[in-house]
C-alpha cells in the first residue's frame, strides 16, 4: 500500500512536511502581495514592527500589544533587512515546528519503544498537520513553543537534566504557562529507577525529615537550579535592557489583564459582567478572583500528583489541557499548546481503541466550537447581542465537552500504571 | 465690551443700501438676505468673579461647538468641526487646570463626562513646530443644542436689567458655530456665533443699539467680491460704527485667508455606517466622482474624524498599501488619543481620539464610473457596560472633509479679520496651508450617526453568575474524584489489560 510504504520512511514524512510547510509559506506570500486581506497573522506584524523597533535601538514595547519577551523579537531580527527576509520569522517558526516533529519521533521510537512506521504516523499528526502548519507559516509565535516543551520533555525523559532545567527556566520565561511541568517533572525525576523505588518507598514510613530529604534528591535540585538560574538571569538581563515595561508586558499584563473580548473561555461572560464599575449590581464575592485555584490546583498540583509518575508525556498533556480548558482566557491557538502531547498519548488511548468514543469526542469537541463561532459571528459581525444566552451557553457546552474528553484521558493515564515506569530503563537511544 | 456684527449676504443681487437705516445712534436692517457672524470681546474686569479667577489659571482655552443640522456656509465663514462641543485647552506651565471640567459642565450640560483635563482631555500632536499657536491638549463631547449655556448667560452674565443681553444670549439656541476663546496675552475673552441664517423668517429684521456707554458696535454688512488676487477673498459693503457714524461708510477690502471657498459648489458628502455595523463598524464617506478634481495640483483631499472613545481607530491595519487602496485611503495622517486596542470602555478615562486620513481621489477611468467615490474607514468598538436591552446607541459626529492645498501667504494669513483657528486640524499641518472645505450634503437630517451596539443583556444574565461557577465547581470536582478515586486499588488489573496489548 502506498501510504504504509510512505510512513516507513522518515525521508518521505519529513520531506512531506517541509513541502507542507514550503506551500504554505508561498501561498502566503502571493495572497500578501495580491490581496488586501492577509494571509499573515496580526501578531507577526507586531513581532516584525518590534524587531524593527530594536534595530533601531528602541524598546520592542513601543509596539501596542508586544507582550512577549523581548528575545523573540531578536531571534526574528533578520526580518529587519530588506526583501523576502520578512518572511524569517515564519520559516524559523516553521523550522521549529519540523524540529518539535523529529523530536517527538525520538520520544515515540525511543521512550515508548515503538516502531518506526507507526512512530511516523503519529509524529505525522503534528508534522502533517495543516492547522499546525498554518498556525507556524502565518506567524504566530506558538510554533516555537512547540520545540521548547517538546524539546524539554525529550531532555527530562533522556535525564538530561541541566539541559531540562534550561529548557524549563526559557520556556516559563517565554509564555508563562509551562511553569506548570515543573511540578510534573519534579514529582517524576524520582530517584534513578524510580518504578521500583516508588513503590518501596511507599512502604517505608519514615520520619517527616526522611522523606523531605528523599525527596530532594539530585536530579530535582538540580532541574530547580538550572531552571531558576535560567529564568532569573534572563529576567534580570531583559529588565536591565528594557526596564519595566518588560515586567509589565510579558507578566503583569497577563494576571491583571481586563479585555474580555468574548473567547472560548467559560469565565468570559461572568468576567465582563463583573468587571465594569457599576454600584447598581452588586457582585456577592469577587468570584473571578478564584477562578484561578481550581486551574492551578488541577494543572499544577493534582494532576502531576496523581499521574506524574505513571506517564510524564501524557501527564503534561492532562496538565496543559486542564490548564486551557480553565483558563480565564481561551482563543484557538492555545489548543496548540495541548495538541503537541496528543502524539505520546493517542497510541493506546481509549480514543483510538473504541473509536466510537474517538470519533464523538472529535465531533463534540469540533461542534462545541463551531456553536460558539456561529454566535460569535452573530455579534462580531451581524451586532446581535448573543452573549446570553447563545455566547455562554455554548462556552460552558465547549467547556463541559472538553472536560469530559480530559477525564478520558485521566482514566487512561491511571489505567497505564507504572507501565511506562518498566519502559524507561530500556534506555536505547538510536 | 465690543462687538463686531458681521452680514454676509447670500445674493449680492437681492441687496440694496436702503435695507439699512442709521437712526441716532443705532441701526435697523430690513430683511436682509445674510448669514451673520457676531463677536463679543469682554475684558477680564468684565466677567462674574467665578468666571474671572477661572480663566487667570489658564493659558488658553478655545471652545468650538457645531449644530447637528447642516448649514450652508459662505466665505469667509467656511471653515468647520464635526458637530458637539471641542475644547483645546493649554494650562499655564507647573499650574493646575482648576474647575476647568466643573465649568464645562455647568455650561454645556451636567451629564458631560469630564473628569480633569489631565485625565479626560488628550494630547495633540504638534507636527508643525512653527505652529506655535496650537493648544496642547483637546476635548470633545456630544453636545446637540445650546441650552444650558444659555441659561448659564442668562444667569451668570447678563446684567439683571439686560432683557437685550437676556435675548441675544437664547439666540445662541438656534446658531450654526459658537467659538469661545480665551489666551492670556489678549486677556480678553471672545466670544464668535455664526448663523448660516435667521432661523424664523430667514431674512434679518433687526435694530441693533448700544446698551450703556462702555459697549462699542461696529457693524459690516458684507458681499463676496469676484476675482480678488489668487489666495484672497474679497468684501465690499457698508461699515457702520454706532455712534460714530450718521449713515453706513462704503467699504471694499481684500485679505489672505486659511479658508477659501471651494470652486465647485455640487461637492458635498455624506456620512455613513455599512450595514450591520457588529462589533466592527466601517464609516463611509461617499462623493460624487465627478466634482472630485483637486482645486489645484498641490491639493489633497482629508477627513478629520473626532470619535468618542466607543469606537476606537486600529492605526496598524493602514500600514499596507493594499489594504488602504481597497478603501479609497491614501494614508492615516495622524491619530491621537485614547487608542488602546482592548481595553473597554469603562477603563479609558479619555474622551477617545481624533484621526486625520489623507483621502484618494478618482484615477480619470475610475472618474467615468456613475456612483458615487466611496472612502470607508474600518473601525472597532470598545465593549461597553451591559444594558438592560441588550444594546448602546451611541453617536458618532460626522467628520469633516477638507482639501488641504499648498499656499504661497502663509503667515499673512493671520491679518484676516475673520481668521479661524484651533479646529484641531491646522496643527497637523504647515503653517503655509490653505483649506477648502467640503461642505456635508444638505440633505441629511442631522450630521450624527447612531450605531447600536450589541452589549451583555442584564435581563438575562440572572443565571450567568451562579450556572458559570456551578459548572466549574461541578467539574473539578468531578475530575478531582477521577484523578484520585481508589488510588491503588485496580493498578494489578489494568496491568494485565496493558500486557495484553504489548
Amino acid at each position: 500500500m502506498a501510504t504504509s510504504s510512505f510512513f516507513q520512511s522518515s525521508r518521505a514524512v519529513f520531506s512531506a512536511a517541509v513541502l507542507l510547510r514550503a506551500i504554505f509559506l508561498v501561498y502566503g506570500l502571493f495572497q500578501d502581495a495580491f490581496s488586501p486581506m492577509k494571509y499573515t497573522d496580526i501578531d507577526y506584524f507586531v513581532f516584525t514592527d518590534a524587531a524593527r523597533f530594536i534595530s533601531q535601538g528602541r524598546s520592542p514595547y513601543d509596539r501596542d500589544t508586544y507582550r512577549y519577551t523581548p528575545l523573540l523579537a531578536w531571534f526574528i531580527y533578520p526580518t529587519t533587512w530588506p526583501g523576502l527576509w520578512f518572511s524569517f520569522g515564519k520559516v524559523l517558526f516553521a523550522i521549529g515546528d519540523i524540529v518539535a516533529g523529529w523530536l517527538m519521533l525520538l520520544v515515540l521510537r525511543s521512550y515508548q519503544n515503538m516502531p518506526q512506521e507507526r512512530a511516523l504516523k503519529f509524529a505525522s499528526i503534528w508534522l502533517l498537520n495543516p492547522m499546525v502548519a498554518t498556525i507556524s507559516t502565518r506567524g504566530s509565535s506558538e510554533g516555537l513553543l512547540g520545540i521548547i516543551v517538546t524539546a524539554l520533555l525529550w531532555a527530562v525523559l533522556a535525564k538530561r537534566i541541566e539541559l531540562a532545567g534550561f529548557l524549563l527556566g526559557f520556556a516559563v520565561h517565554f509564555k508563562i504557562y509551562p511553569f506548570i511541568y515543573a511540578a510534573s517533572t519534579v514529582w517524576w525525576l524520582d530517584g534513578g529507577d524510580s518504578g521500583q523505588k516508588n513503590s518501596g518507598t511507599a512502604k517505608k514510613p519514615g520520619s517527616m525529615v526522611a522523606q523531605i530529604f528523599e525527596f530532594i534528591n539530585c536530579e530535582r535540585l538540580t532541574l530547580a537550579l538550572y531552571s531558576l538560574v535560567t529564568f532569573m538571569s534572563l529576567n534580570v538581563i531583559m529588565y536591565l535592557a528594557y526596564g519595566f515595561p518588560f515586567l509589565e508586558h510579558s507578566y503583569f499584563y497577563h494576571l491583571i489583564r481586563i479585555d474580555h473580548r468574548h473567547n472560548f473561555s467559560p469565565y468570559n461572560i461572568l468576567l465582563y459582567l463583573n468587571s465594569f464599575p457599576d454600584p447598581t449590581t452588586q457582585s456577592s464575592v469577587e468570584l473571578e478572583h478564584l477562578a484561578f485555584l481550581p486551574q492551578l490546583l488541577l494543572s499544577a498540583v493534582m494532576v502531576p500528583i496523581a499521574l506524574a509518575k505513571k506517564d510524564l508525556p501524557s501527564t503534561m498533556l492532562v496538565q496543559t489541557f486542564a490548564f486551557v480548558t480553565f483558563n480565564k482566557v481561551c482563543t484557538s491557538q492555545y489548543f496548540l499548546w495541548y495538541m503537541m502531547f496528543f502524539p505520546f498519548y493517542l497510541p493506546d488511548s481509549t480514543l483510538l481503541r473504541s473509536p466510537g468514543i474517538g470519533i464523538s469526542a472529535l465531533i463534540l469537541w469540533v461542534l462545541g466550537q463551531a456553536l460558539w463561532l456561529q454566535q460569535g459571528y452573530q455579534l462580531e459581525f451581524l451586532g446581535n447581542s448573543t452573549f446570553v444566552p447563545g455566547l455562554w451557553a455554548s462556552s460552558i457546552l465547549f467547556f463541559l465537552v472538553n472536560v469530559w474528553i480530559l477525564s478520558i484521558i485521566i482514566q487512561d493515564v491511571k489505567a497505564k500504571s507504572h507501565l511506562s515506569h518498566a519502559v524507561k530503563p530500556v534506555k536505547k537511544v538510536p | 465690551m465690543k462687538h463686531r456684527i458681521t452680514y454676509l449676504v447670500h445674493n449680492p443681487d437681492h441687496f440694496s443700501p436702503e435695507q439699512l437705516s442709521v437712526k441716532d445712534d443705532s441701526l435697523a436692517l430690513s430683511k436682509v438676505d445674510a448669514a451673520k457672524e457676531h463677536r463679543i470681546t469682554f475684558g477680564l474686569s468684565e466677567l462674574p468673579r467665578e468666571l474671572r479667577k477661572a480663566f487667570e489659571q489658564w493659558h488658553e482655552l478655545h471652545i468650538r461647538w457645531a449644530t447637528e443640522s447642516p448649514y450652508t456656509a459662505i466665505s469667509p465663514f467656511t471653515s468647520r468641526v464635526s458637530p458637539g462641543l471641542h475644547a483645546f485647552f493649554t494650562p499655564h506651565k507647573d499650574q493646575s487646570a482648576g474647575p476647568l471640567c466643573d465649568l464645562l459642565r455647568e455650561a454645556f450640560g451636567h451629564g458631560l463626562g469630564c473628569e480633569g483635563p489631565e485625565e479626560t482631555f488628550i494630547k495633540l500632536p504638534i507636527l508643525s513646530g512653527r505652529f506655535s499657536m496650537s493648544s496642547s491638549s483637546q476635548y470633545y463631547a456630544h453636545v446637540p443644542s445650546l441650552p444650558n449655556l444659555v441659561i448659564y448667560i442668562q444667569q451668570k452674565v447678563c446684567p439683571a436689567s439686560s432683557t437685550s443681553c437676556q435675548k441675544g444670549a437664547s439666540s445662541l439656541l438656534s446658531a450654526s458655530y459658537l467659538d469661545i476663546d480665551y489666551d492670556t496675552i489678549s486677556h480678553a475673552l471672545i466670544l464668535n456665533a455664526y448663523w448660516a441664517r435667521e432661523p424664523t423668517s430667514g431674512t434679518w429684521t433687526e435694530t441693533i443699539s448700544p446698551r450703556g456707554k462702555e459697549e462699542t458696535i461696529e457693524i459690516g454688512v458684507l458681499n463676496n467680491e469676484k476675482n480678488p488676487d489668487p489666495e484672497d477673498v474679497a468684501f465690499s459693503g457698508f461699515l457702520t460704527v454706532l455712534g460714530q457714524d450718521t449713515s453706513p461708510k462704503p467699504t471694499r477690502f481684500q485679505t489672505p485667508t486659511r479658508h477659501y471657498p471651494l470652486p465647485s459648489t455640487e461637492l458635498t458628502y455624506k456620512t455613513s455606517f455599512s450595514h450591520p455595523t457588529g462589533l466592527h463598524p466601517t464609516l463611509l464617506i461617499s462623493l460624487p466622482r465627478a466634482n472630485l478634481e483637486p482645486p489645484n495640483p498641490t491639493c489633497k483631499l482629508h477627513a478629520h474624524l473626532t470619535l468618542p472613545r466607543t469606537l476606537f481607530i486600529d492605526k496598524y491595519q493602514f500600514n499596507d498599501e493594499l489594504f488602504l487602496a481597497s478603501k479609497n485611503l491614501v494614508s492615516l495622517r495622524s491619530l491621537h488619543g485614547a487608542t488602546d486596542l482592548e481595553a473597554p470602555d469603562w477603563v479609558v478615562p479619555q474622551w477617545g481620539s481624533a484621526a486625520l486620513f489623507e483621502l484618494a481621489v478618482p484615477s480619470d477611468q475610475q472618474k467615468e464610473n456613475q456612483d458615487e467615490w466611496q472612502v470607508s474607514i474600518p473601525m472597532h468598538l470598545r465593549y461597553l457596560p451591559p444594558s438592560e436591552t441588550g444594546h448602546r446607541e451611541v453617536p458618532v459626529p460626522w467628520p469633516v472633509v477638507f482639501w488641504a492645498c499648498r499656499s504661497e501667504e502663509g503667515a499673512k494669513m493671520a491679518v484676516n479679520p475673520f481668521d479661524r483657528l484651533h479646529l484641531g486640524y491646522e496643527g497637523l499641518f504647515g503653517s503655509k496651508t490653505r483649506f477648502m472645505h467640503v461642505p456635508p450634503s444638505g440633505n441629511a437630517s442631522r450630521l450624527f450617526e447612531e450605531i447600536s451596539v450589541p452589549v451583555l443583556n442584564l435581563e438575562r444574565a440572572g443565571p450567568v453568575e451562579w450556572g458559570t461557577v456551578g459548572v466549574v465547581v461541578a467539574a473539578f470536582l468531578w475530575l478531582c474524584w477521577g484523578l484520585f478515586r481508589g488510588a491503588g486499588g485496580n493498578d494489578g488489573k489494568e496491568v494485565e489489560k496493558g500486557k495484553k496489548k504489548q
